[in-house]
Parts: structure tokens; sequence; C-alpha cells
């Protein structure tokens, strides 16, 4: 089933169009990697998903970003409400300077998802527990975040960011910063993730793009040059671009 | 392989090499191949012992090829055509290696042949050895060339090549009924038609590689067949 | 070619040696004059934490003073003392004449009645008996006694008479003559007289400026930051805004003190030389330094903090609120103490407002008229009295123990509270 349908879209920072025309369909409960050179607008494009380019005064998204039958680009989206279903995990682990408790439980304290302290306790254990980081924290909830290793600290974010029950989890090069081992523990996350959520994943690694994910989309200058099931890509993709890139002859 | 070279040149160099490794492997199989048939022709022994002799060399490609495929997967890991590069090399060598195999076969048993052959019977043998040498050697050309309609062509003359050598095997047990002191060389005889129509056999495998190579898909539909042949078994 | 590297490799080295030592001497210089500076102000200084006194019999003749026996306390506070503390001053000696008794009585402080009088207070039952009392010496003698005073001059030229050198010296004998700490510097509004002059006057008049000052500059500046740095679109006008709050911050103070004299006290009419006055047109000083030190603060934040805040759906205003601003905190407190700091050791623009008035009472409010610190000095500087040249360093001393603990506040509230995040 597809969960959300880009059709035409367009991103500009101020005159310099960043994406071109970008067509493609995300299944849902599927990881889809989104790979390609640096500044080739991948992770433009998975910001446009989330409307995280609102941020940027320049930054202007034209048309249509459908998921569950809505577009997210029309006026009458509302970004927080679109943020809560669909959460974000960044290059950078960047937990709040906060304690771990309270990393989790920020997301369901501002949309208000537990009533009770209890409520909440539990949220902040089953976020934990799915970000398989409860065993190993369980006992320093109350200890500051930035205290964990890089690989605690971005599945510290995962936790964050699955707190919420979000539908969908972007994730912006969630491994650039960690060491393999990590890189390993967070692969089996979203493999495990995969089945409540649907992911989109954007990473450098194209190794990792052919472990984890079962749709691939390669982005080059701006363009969604090709698409489709991952071994398929990394066995026998259409485009040359996409072969010169996957096999590394990209000039 | 494609237009842009690899942005590390190492790597496209040890592509280069394996591919080179294989073509040179496939020449030594031909001039096996040839010598083999020659042997038989003219009698040459000499020509028969270098076959037996250069085996070797394309037993050690075959392990060199290996050894190649195994470390570019272990530090490169290949993708894309890459990946079906080093794949294919390393089952187009063992397909040679076979083929360098069955060809010290053939001079073997050459060497324990009569002197004097019937005509007919290796005009018929010669019918189905250059048969199989053009396939072997298309076939390596369409590798060097990747081209996947070479290898379609190669691996659809399979079927005549089937059809050839079940003449030869005719003729051959025509020689054998017409008298027993030939049950020595037509035995051979038998042996060493098989042994090049398994030749044919192997080509058309490295067809099939070389058309996955090219095109990433698998060719599809049963294996061309020519009439069931009558004698079967080898070595 | 070698030759030639070898000798570019001496000459790196040489310059490298030579700038260190520009280096080191620059520092060196800078540590002397600091030294210098410092050892000049404690050594002048340090004599006017102490106070010199003179231990004076007083008889408490009940009739003298026109009490009764048993006297009320309003009783006693209308007695008439000075009768009395006049005749303790003559007792000194007997045989003074009416010249000599006027030197005599300007031994003493002319504060020496209130003394007395206090005294008694105190203790009711000391009337009719006879005490020895500690009187504060003149600042004259205060001087001789610390020599800070040359006793060679022609008695011309000085201010302390040969009898009153004699008897002080008697007194100094029989050890009747007592240094101790002297609280009421620290206690004593302005005087006239060396001897009485404190800086509680001056002392609260900056802590109220410096109050209100916070408590205008403080509020106004964080909020004109957190708008500017997180809300503000980035257009020509904000960056219009962004200059001019710099180029305010290079505003020379007395333009602030001459805003402060032609807009609060001519059109707004608020009371002249108070606090009040002075903490806001400090404030407008403080005000820039402020808004930069906080934006740089929330520059400093980390944008991934927000950007993890707004994707887990909170709003710009709760990503502000709740993470941004408290992270930025520890830079912009310890910028506004700095800036604070500064603005305590201010003095053209409090001058212009009329801070520098005599003030001879402790301001109880911000409405008071009042003098600070900085201005205290000033006032001191220019008097004649030798007695006050100790006190201008005392100030100095105390204005710079007073920036020193600000500064080291903001010192420690930056690393005790930075550190833990980063």
């Amino acid at each position: 089933m597809i969960k959300i349908s880009a059709k035409n879209v367009d991103v500009f920072y101020g005159k310099k169009q960043a994406l071109f025309n970008i067509n493609l369909d995300i299944e849902e409960n599927q990881v889809t990697a989104l790979i390609g050179p640096s500044g080739c607008g991948k992770s433009t494009f998975l910001r446009c998903l989330n409307r995280m380019n609102d941020v940027i005064d320049i930054c202007k998204v034209q048309g249509e970003i459908v998921i569950n039958d809505f577009n997210i680009n029309d006026k009458g989206c509302d970004v927080v409400r679109l943020r809560e279903k669909i959460g974000m995990v960044f290059q950078k682990p960047n937990p709040f300077p906060k304690t771990l408790y309270e990393n989790i439980s920020y997301g369901p304290s501002i949309h208000g998802m537990a009533q009770s302290k209890q409520e909440m306790d539990e949220i902040v254990e089953i976020s934990l527990k799915k970000a398989a980081l409860w065993e190993e924290v369980k006992d320093r909830l109350h200890e500051p975040g930035t205290g964990l290793s890089g690989g605690q600290q971005q599945r510290l974010c995962i936790a964050r960011a699955i707190s919420v029950q979000p539908e969908v989890i972007l994730m912006d090069e969630p491994c650039s910063a960690l060491d393999p081992i990590a890189t390993a523990q967070i692969e089996e996350l979203i493999d495990e993730l995969k089945k409540e959520h649907t992911i989109i994943i954007v990473t450098h690694s194209m190794a990792q793009a052919a472990r984890v994910s079962q749709r691939t989309g390669f982005f080059h200058l701006g363009e969604l040059i090709e698409h489709g099931l991952t071994d398929k890509i990394f066995k026998n993709p259409d485009n040359t671009k996409t072969q010169d890139y996957i096999t590394g002859r990209f000039g | 392989m494609s237009e842009a070279p690899h942005t590390v040149k190492s790597y496209e160099e040890e592509l280069k090499n394996l591919n080179s490794n294989i073509v040179k492997m496939g020449g030594f199989c031909e001039e096996a191949l040839v010598k083999a048939t020659q042997a038989i022709i003219s009698r040459n022994s000499d020509n028969a012992e270098t076959v037996i002799k250069d085996d070797e060399k394309i037993d050690k490609y075959e392990t060199l090829v290996e050894q190649q495929v195994v470390n570019l997967i272990a530090l490169r890991q290949p993708m894309a055509i890459d990946l079906r590069e080093t794949v294919t090399a390393l089952k187009i060598s063992s397909d040679l290696e076979r083929i360098g195999d069955l060809a010290k076969n053939i001079s073997k048993r050459t060497l324990l042949l009569n002197e004097n052959l019937p005509k007919n019977l290796t005009e018929a043998l010669i019918r189905v050895s250059s048969n199989v040498q053009k396939q072997l050697k298309s076939i390596l050309d369409a590798y060097l060339d990747r081209s996947s309609a070479m290898a379609v062509n190669v691996w659809e003359g399979d079927e005549h090549i089937d059809d050839l050598t079940n003449l030869c095997m005719q003729e051959v047990i025509k020689y054998l009924k017409e008298d027993e002191k030939n049950l020595d060389d037509g035995t051979h005889l038998l042996f060493v038609t098989k042994n090049i129509e398994r030749i044919g056999d192997h080509t058309t495998n490295v067809a099939e590689q070389v058309y996955y190579l090219v095109t990433g898909e698998y060719l599809e539909g049963d294996r061309p067949k020519g009439t069931e042949p009558i004698v079967t078994g080898e070595k | 070619m070698n030759k030639n590297k070898e000798k570019l490799l001496a000459k790196r080295y040489s310059s490298e040696k030579r700038f260190q030592f520009l280096g080191k001497s620059a520092i060196f210089m800078a540590l002397l004059f600091l030294a210098f500076f410092i050892f000049k102000i404690f050594s002048t200084g340090y004599t006017a934490f102490q106070k010199t006194w003179l231990i004076v019999p007083v008889n408490f003749d009940a009739e003298t003073m026109y009490l009764d026996a048993n006297p009320s306390k309003e009783d006693l506070e209308d007695a008439d003392y000075f009768e009395i503390s006049l005749q303790s001053m003559f007792n000194l000696d007997k045989n003074a004449n009416e010249k000599q008794q006027n030197e005599l009585k300007k031994m003493v402080s002319y504060f020496f009645e209130r003394e007395i009088k206090q005294e008694l207070i105190n203790d009711p039952s000391l009337l009719g008996k006879t005490k020895e009392i500690y009187l504060t010496a003149s600042d004259d003698l205060d001087q001789v006694f610390k020599g800070n005073y040359p006793r060679d001059l022609p008695e011309k030229q000085r201010r302390v008479t040969d009898y009153q050198l004699k008897i002080f010296d008697q007194l100094v004998e029989q050890g009747k003559v007592e240094s101790k700490f002297n609280l009421s510097f620290f206690t004593y509004p302005d005087s006239r007289e060396a001897e009485l002059a404190g800086i509680a006057s001056s002392f609260m008049g900056s802590i109220f400026s410096i109050l209100v000052c916070l408590v205008i500059a403080f509020p106004v500046a964080v909020l004109a930051a957190i708008y500017l740095e997180e809300f503000a679109p980035k257009n020509r006008f904000t960056d219009f805004i962004e200059v001019n709050i710099n180029n305010l911050a290079a505003v020379p103070s007395i333009v602030f003190g001459l805003l402060g004299l032609g807009i609060l006290l001519a059109v707004f009419q608020l009371p002249r030389s108070t606090p009040l006055v002075g903490g806001i047109t400090l404030s407008l000083m403080t005000l820039p330094t402020i808004i930069i030190a906080c934006r740089a603060s929330l520059k400093a934040v980390p944008p991934s903090i927000r950007e993890a805040a707004l994707a887990m759906g909170a709003s710009r205003m709760q990503t502000t609120m709740h993470h941004t601003v408290p992270l930025s905190m520890p830079g912009t407190l310890s910028g506004t103490i700095i800036g604070l700091a500064q603005a305590l050791g201010e003095t053209a623009p409090l001058i212009l407002i009329g801070m520098v008035a005599f003030v001879n009472t402790i301001p109880g409010s911000p409405m008071d008229p009042a003098a600070s610190l900085p201005v205290q000095i000033y006032i001191w500087a220019e008097s004649a009295e030798r007695g006050f040249v100790e006190k201008v360093s005392a100030c100095i001393m105390v204005l710079l123990g007073f920036l020193i603990i600000m500064n080291l506040f903001a010192q420690i509230i930056r690393h005790k509270f930075e550190k833990k995040w980063s």
C-alpha cells in the first residue's frame, strides 16, 4: 500500500532550484532508502515530508505530497500535527540536554498524550524498549542524555521519535557518526521498526541502503533518476547514472 | 563495462585484470581444443602432449581467478555491473577449466588411437570439433565485447552441435560394429566425441553467463537440445 | 640549495622567538602597570580602614544637662549634651586659654557631642558618673597618628597647631589614643569632614542603580534578543536594527547621560540625583551589551537542538522557550553581569543626571537622592583635605572588590552551567 505519494515536487532555495519534478511513491511498512551524491537533494526531499524546510525562510516547496489522502503542502495543514505523525531522526545524535526521561517524555507531553505520571512512565519504557535501549539505561533514566555513547544517543533519538507513535519515521543519515557495531544495532532496529512504521532513510552508505531497505531511490542533481526494488537497483539498475554511482564510477 | 572509469583506479585495474585473465584462459582453451583436434587428424603426438602439459596452465589460471574474485568481494564489495562481472568471472573460469580438462582427456586418448582411422570418421569428428571451436571463439569474443546478441547466437548454436555429435556417434558405432578389432579405437573415439560435445555444453554455460553479465537477466527457456543422444557418459 | 634552506629555517625560528619575546614583554609591561596600580591603591588606601579614637573621660553631670535624677528616655534625648561635651574636652588641659580651648574642641570631630549622647542613651545608669569614652579624632590628628602628616612643616602651613600636637602627644603617651577598625567608613554617608565620611550612601546608591538597571535592561534586552534571533525575518530592516544595536554599544557613555538629562529629568520630570534616573540611564547603556551577549549565546545553541524540538512537533514558541532560551541562559547571564559591572563603574552619565550632588543621608529607596561609588571617588578626589586621599583609594578598593566579585560570579555561571551540556 502506498503511504506517501509525492507528485511533481519542486523545491527552490531562493532562485536556485534544488529539486526538479520529483514523483515518488513510498510503500507502507517498508524501508525506502534515498541515495545519491552530496548535494543531490535527497535530504531536501526528506525534509519536505515533514515540512522541516519551513524553517528556512528562502525555501519554497511546490507540488503535492500526499500522506493519508491529504496534501501536506496545503495551506490548511497543521505542521505540529504533521510532525506528530511523521517523526525524524537526524544525522548527528541530538538528544536534548536534559535527562533521558525528559528526552522521551517531551513529545508526548507537548502533544498531551499522557494523562498521568504512570502513563508517561509507560510511554517512556515502551519507547526505550522499542529502541532496544531499555536494558542499558533503565537504571539511569534521570541522568543527562548527553552522557550516553554516540550509538546510544542515536537510539535515544529514535526512542524519542517513536514516543509519539508516528506513522512515518524519517532518518537523515542516522549512522554517519557511528561506529560499525552501533550502526549494525541501528540497522537491526530499523528492521524491527518497519513492522509498525514506514521508514524513509537517507544514507551515504550504499551498502547500508542495500542492507536495510526494500526500495531505493537514486537522486542526482536534484532529480530522482531511478527508483525501485533495492535488489534490482543494486544488481541491475536501469539507468547508467545509477550504475555509475553505486559502482563508484561517478565523475 | 560502463564507459566511465572507477574513481578508485586500483579497483578499476583489478577488474580489468580479472577480465583479461578470463580472456587469456579462454585463449588457452581454444588452443587446447584446436591442438587436440589436430592431433587426431594429423596423428601428431607432440601436439597431444603439449595439450596435456598446458592444462596445468589453465588450472593455474582458474585458481588465480578464484583468488581474485574472493579478494574483490571481500575488499571492494562490488555492486551492480561490477558484481555481475565478478560473479560471472568465477563461473566462467570453472567452465573453462572443465573445457581444459576435457581437451586434455581427448589428447590422452589420441595417444592411444590407431594411426589409420577411416576418413569418414575423422571428417565427422572434425565437423563437430570445428563447430565447437567456432562456438568457443565467438563466445569469447562476445565476452570481450559484452555482446548479449552474440551470446544468444552461441547459446542457440548448441542444438546444431548436438545434432552433429549424434551423427558422428552413429558413424563411430557403425565402425565398431564392423570389426571386433575396432573395439579399442571405437570406444576411445566415442569418448572423444562425447568430450567435444561436453566442451560445447560448457561453451553454452559460458554463453549464459555472458548474457547475464551484460543484461543482468537470465536466459529464459529450456536449453536447446538436439535429438536424444544414443551414447552418454564421459571420461 | 641546502644552505639556503637552513638559512630560511633559522630565520623562521628566530622570527618566532622574536615574536614570543615581544608578546612576553607586552604581558610583563601590563602586569607591571597593574602591580604598580594595585600597590599604589593599597598602600595609600589601607589606612582608611583604620580610625583613630581619642579616649576622653566624660562626666555625665545631671545638673549641667538640666536633667533630674530619674529622666525618661525622651528627657535623655532632649537633654543638653553640649556643655558636658565641651567640658570634657577642656578638661584635657585645665590651664588652657580660650584660644587653646577652641583648639582642644577641634581635636575631635564635630560629631563628638552625638557620640557622648549615644553613650548615655545606651546606658542611662552612667548619669552622674564619669566614664572614658571613645571620641572620633579629627581627620588631621587621624592622619598624624597614621604618620601621613608631616610634623616638620612650619606651623602656619599645617592645619594642626603646635598646641594640639602637644596635647595629642600627651594623650598618646597616656595610651589614650587608639586605632580601631573603621566601621563608620561603611556605615556613614558622605560628609564634609573626612573622619566622618563613609561610603554608605554611595554604596547603596550604586546598588539601587544597578538593581534598577537590571530590572529594566535584562527583560527588555532578553526579549529583544530572542525576538531578533529566533523570530524576526532576516531582511534589510532587521539588518539595520542589528547594525544599530552594535553601534549603540559603542556610543560614549556621556551621551547616555545627556539623554537621561534631556528626557528623564526634563521631559518626564523624574527626581534628580536619584538611583532611579541613574539606573534607567545605565540600563540604556547596558541594553546593547546584554542584547549582544544574549544573541551570541542563542546563536551558540546548536541548530540540531532546535531541529530536534521542531521535528517532535513543538511549535516555534515551544522550541524557543523549552530549549533554546534555557540553553542560552548561562551565556546571557554572564553577559548581563559583565554589562552591569560596566554600568557599575560608569561615572560620566551619573554626573550629568546630578548624582554628583553632596548627599549626607543613606538612601532608603531608588527615589532618594544618592551618589554612586565611582562618583564618590570623583567627589573625594576633588576635595582638598588630606583625610580624603586615603578614602579615595579605599573607595576604589571597594569598587574593585565589587567588580571582581561580579566578574567571578559571571565566570562561575558560565563554567558551571555551560560545561554540563556541551
